[in-house]
């Protein structure tokens, strides 16, 4: 009987103190809210203290995350801190696809672009005239069955612009070149085989006569590869593969990892038992960016093949690794796996943003990743030595740290995954601390603002059957809401001090969409619930927020309009891994459904529907 | 043993028995749905055929055997660890695009469907598939084997 009454009063508490939590988390969070500030170092004053190897040109957005170093920091700063209150909804279209509205729109040439979700339409928006017809829409005709082949929504990162044409990637493994002003399509070329399982969800990369993209399919097995196509004809130039030996992964005597563990002839064939390499994984389908005084792409892999770890014994190199290349031959400079023989599926496709900034007191080339598994990693991306990897999401437990001088993390043994075993209460989730939805950064606070998620797992390894085509997985996962009262929160990040200095936490969903920062010191993401925010890049402070349609999940950007004036604009509709919970034909009486994100997610239904809006802010 | 690692050993033999890994290829082991299955509506009054109904409707084995199955065939992979759904639909709630007698169930596993279902009829065997079916019917119903918690 007094169990019963305990558990009573537990739930009571724990009601209280979620509703509190929520309360201070998303409402009152002020400049001098202490509880939420740590290590207060004074917001520094001009001059920057970070040096940007690209900035973004005034005005117009041609590249997914914005620049070439993946900063999504804009110059523009007509609205700022002062004037943001009075931002109005200036325009809104919908793209007819309810499903998960990743990425973000291109503006160039008073045109704004936006790929949809499959079947992958381009639309391009006539920015003079908001209210009137569209330009034009090309419709590539996808493969109706990769629909079924996508793990996690129908999604699309979206395209680069460059020479004249829009290039995006369709679902079935399609990349597309389209006249920027005609809508006429220019090449087409194949570059995956949806039979196997392979989609592309991600956006291309285009640097100077090149565009490279990545692939999708981690959870069939799929081989993952990047492909460096020439700008001009669509023709393949070559291809580097996440695994096999030296020749496929494109490793020659440039090659300089930093650390002994990363050291050794083909090494994506001898990490692994007999021929499971073939089965390997290590897909590429979250953000590349590029350095242009080393001429160097940057770019994480995901999980190996299988997620049962007993199933593939050895590192199972190259998954889980950052690579650093020549941008013009393909051929890796450096690479550092994160973590080896991966046990969670802690792909770690995340955004590796470039700057130049002091560490320790001397100036040095920085690679910031904020990972899948809860780390913030701080990286010397000349050599790929990590300098930080500090903990950016409390709850983190699979690992305690990384040992700088190895580059190995310290792991828990408790929370290890095996067949036949579960693994309880393991944080992050496989979904992670973060996911691919991308970090922000400015000069002015020299701060990363990261969208952090508070989910953890049980994890249980099974026998697994390779059938072509079909998932590879070996793992019975569901996921829940970590501890500590909430499930999201958006960090303001010390990089030079490693630690958070102000957060926004959300009581009930992850933050599942990109950050933007920019000169206004102005910080714009959103929530699965549908609210658009401008905070204080300083203080944290909720400047002005507006409810959309739908939650969102994609990453904001902003422009100039043909009238000077800045815009910024959002997708709002709800999918991807954890918000196509939403979705009608989903289920949530079983946790384990959605590659078990569904545990985590049993309330969305109620705070948003799917939606497929675009919209656009101003004054 | 332990009971799960006896169930994935027999789980494991009573696939490779059934699955007709190594028949020989003239056999037709692949299991097109037995009778004519209309997914849309018949024209003119009456005229629907008979289909056949699931010869393990109400066999509790055969649901736990299609429980197996639904891990064994991946299907867990894409319709969710206990049919919640994912890369597919769910298997649990009541919307059935292509029709939720047994017979429409076998052939949508049979036939495959357009937005990238498999055509499993090439590669599993009858008996198996109307187990999976079985598994399938039974989801939230008390007969429901290894029920999502």
């Amino acid at each position: 009987m007094f169990s019963r009454i305990a558990k009573h009063v537990a739930v009571i508490g724990t009601v209280l103190i979620l509703s509190y939590a929520a309360y201070v988390g998303i409402v009152r969070v002020r400049a001098n809210s202490a509880p939420k500030a740590r290590g207060a170092a004074d917001p520094p004053a001009a001059p920057a203290l970070i040096k940007f190897i690209s900035p973004l040109p005034n005005g117009t957005w041609t590249l997914p995350a914005g620049d070439y170093a993946n900063t999504r920091y804009s110059p523009e700063d007509k609205i700022n801190t002062q004037n943001v209150k009075n931002l109005k909804l200036i325009a809104t279209f919908s793209t007819g696809i309810t499903h998960g509205h990743e990425g973000q729109p291109l503006v160039v040439n008073n045109t704004m672009y936006i790929v949809t979700p499959y079947p992958n339409d381009l639309l391009a928006i006539d920015l003079k005239n908001l209210t009137g017809p569209i330009k034009w829409k090309f419709e590539p005709h996808p493969d109706t069955r990769a629909q079924g082949r996508a793990c996690c929504d129908t999604v699309n990162r979206g395209a680069s612009f460059a020479d004249g044409k829009v290039v995006y990637n369709a679902l079935d493994d399609t990349t597309i070149a389209v006249d920027g002003t005609t809508g006429e399509q220019v090449w087409r070329a194949k570059t995956g085989d949806v039979s196997l399982g392979e989609t592309t969800t991600g956006a291309p990369l285009i640097v100077k006569k090149k565009v490279y993209i990545g692939n999708s399919g981690g959870e069939f097995g799929v081989r993952g590869k990047l492909v460096c196509l020439d700008l001009k004809t669509g023709k393949e130039l070559w291809r580097a593969y996440s695994q096999g030996p030296d020749s496929d992964v494109r490793i020659g005597a440039d090659f300089k990892p930093f650390y002994a563990k990363d050291q050794g002839k083909d090494l994506g064939v001898t990490s692994w038992e007999g021929d499971k390499w073939k089965r390997g994984g290590g897909t590429i389908w979250g953000w590349l960016s590029y350095d242009p005084q080393t001429n160097l792409i940057f770019y994480g892999t995901g999980n190996p093949g299988v997620w049962d770890p007993d199933l593939r014994p050895g590192d199972n190199k190259w998954s889980i690794t950052i690579f650093a290349r020549d941008a013009d031959t393909g051929y890796a400079r450096w690479a550092y796996q994160i973590e080896p023989h991966d046990n969670y599926d802690y792909d770690e496709i995340m955004e590796n943003i470039l700057v130049d900034m002091d560490w320790n007191g001397q100036p040095r080339k920085l690679l910031l990743h904020p990972a899948r598994n809860g780390f913030m990693f701080v990286l010397d991306r000349e050599t790929g030595e990590v300098l930080s990897a500090q903990k950016f999401v409390e709850s983190t437990n699979w690992a305690s740290g990384y040992d700088l001088k190895t580059g190995l993390p310290i792991k828990n043994p408790v929370f290890s995954t095996h067949l036949g075993k579960v693994a309880s209460g393991v944080c992050p989730s496989s979904t992670g601390a973060k996911e691919f939805v991308p970090s922000a950064v400015s000069p002015h606070t020299g701060y990363l603002y990261i969208p952090a998620h508070n989910t953890c797992m049980n994890y249980e390894g099974m026998q697994a059957n390779y059938i072509p085509g079909t998932p590879y997985l070996g793992a019975s996962v569901k996921m829940f809401q970590g501890p500590g009262g909430f499930h999201g929160e958006l960090v303001a990040w010390d990089i030079q001090n490693a630690k958070p200095v102000w957060t926004i936490k959300d009581a009930k969903f992850p933050v599942y969409s990109g950050v933007l920062a920019t000169a206004g010191d102005v910080v714009f993401y959103g929530t699965l619930e549908g609210w658009f925010r401008a905070v204080d890049a300083k203080t944290g402070e909720i400047l002005w927020q507006f409810k959309t349609a739908s939650g969102i999940v994609g990453d904001p950007m902003t422009y100039t309009g043909p009238d000077g004036k800045q815009y910024v604009a959002i997708y709002s509709g709800i999918g991807g891994w954890m918000g196509a919970i939403a979705q009608p034909d989903m289920s949530v009486d079983d946790p384990y459904a959605a590659l078990g994100a569904t545990g985590a997610m049993s309330e969305i239904k109620s705070y948003s529907s799917p939606g497929d809006n675009v919209y656009i802010f101003g004054f | 043993m332990r009971m799960s690692t006896f169930l994935l050993i027999a789980s494991a033999g009573l696939a490779m028995a059934a699955c007709g890994c190594y028949q020989s290829p003239a056999a037709a082991e692949g299991a097109q749905p037995p009778t004519f299955v209309p997914v849309g509506p018949v024209p003119g009054a009456g005229n629907a055929p008979v289909v056949q109904s699931n010869p393990y409707a109400t066999d509790p084995t055969a649901m736990e055997e299609g429980r197996k199955l639904f891990d064994w065939y991946n299907c867990s992979g894409c319709h969710g660890g206990h049919g919640g759904g994912g890369m597919g639909p769910s298997l649990r709630d009541q919307t059935w695009i292509y029709g939720s007698t047994d017979a429409d169930i076998f052939a949508s596993i049979s036939e495959g469907r357009g937005k990238g279902m498999p055509a499993w009829g090439l590669k599993v065997p009858e008996q198996q598939i109307w187990r999976l079916v079985a598994y399938i019917k039974s989801m939230r119903t008390p007969e429901e084997p290894d029920p999502p918690k």
